[in-house]
């Protein structure tokens, strides 16, 4: 399985919009405001469609709000 | 602190409070196996009643200290929930496997309840510490 790095850009996109809080949000998305902060924290991964619905209240594509990175892989290891 | 792990930190203490000395009394002076036991019989209902009262106390406290708060699990709090009960689950088959089909070959009455009660017990609190611990791990 390739391994990769999840982050987003839940915090600086809610300061472009109004300074929205945690709380906001996440009524807006139906989830709690420790379910946000642990999403902003990159300690949770959120479903596909919480995320669609956190880019849907941002007005952004999803990829502008969660990005993916896949970790190098180790070049010691070898595969038969 | 989210409302379930206030919860599951209630829950997890109501049942070491209560469950906790009558296993403890139960290992230093184990009781007979003769049915009824009606001193022993007495001593698991002081303890199940004082969890009762202590989970009715600690809900209407919750509920008091946490308005605004949303008691719906949201899908964060349901992926919590599911991994402890997985593995709550695994303890509770192999205890029941270990009461049902292994001790009744050695043991019987008393002993055989205590320890089906105590692998309840163990499950719940492996369902109650997996859900603290998840919302200190994914928090």
């Amino acid at each position: 399985m390739i391994e990769g790095i999840l982050s987003n850009q839940i915090r600086s996109l809610r300061f472009q919009h109004g300074e929205m809080t945690q709380s906001q949000l996440g009524e807006r998305i139906g989830v709690t405001r420790q379910t946000i902060a642990a999403m902003e924290s990159g300690k949770y991964a959120p479903s596909l469609e919480a995320a669609f619905r956190v880019a849907h209240v941002f007005g952004v594509p999803l990829v502008e709000v969660f990005q993916w990175e896949a970790c190098r892989p180790n070049e010691d290891r070898r595969t038969d | 602190m989210p409302y379930r792990e206030k919860v599951a930190w209630l829950s997890l203490t109501a049942m070491m409070v209560t469950f906790g000395p009558y296993f403890v009394a139960v290992a230093i002076s184990p009781p007979g196996d003769e049915l009824p036991n009606i001193q022993q019989l007495r001593a698991l209902a002081v303890a199940a009643l004082s969890q009762l009262v202590l989970l009715g106390a600690g809900y209407l406290y919750l509920r008091r200290t946490s308005r605004g708060e949303s008691k719906l699990p949201d899908e964060r709090d349901q992926a919590i929930s599911r991994r402890s009960i997985r593995y709550a689950y695994g303890v509770l088959t192999v205890g029941m496997i270990v009461v049902g089909c292994v001790m009744p070959f050695s043991s019987g009455g008393w002993t055989i309840v205590n320890a089906a009660l105590l692998m309840i017990v163990l499950a719940e609190v492996v369902h109650y510490g997996a859900v603290v611990l998840g919302y200190r791990r994914y928090a």
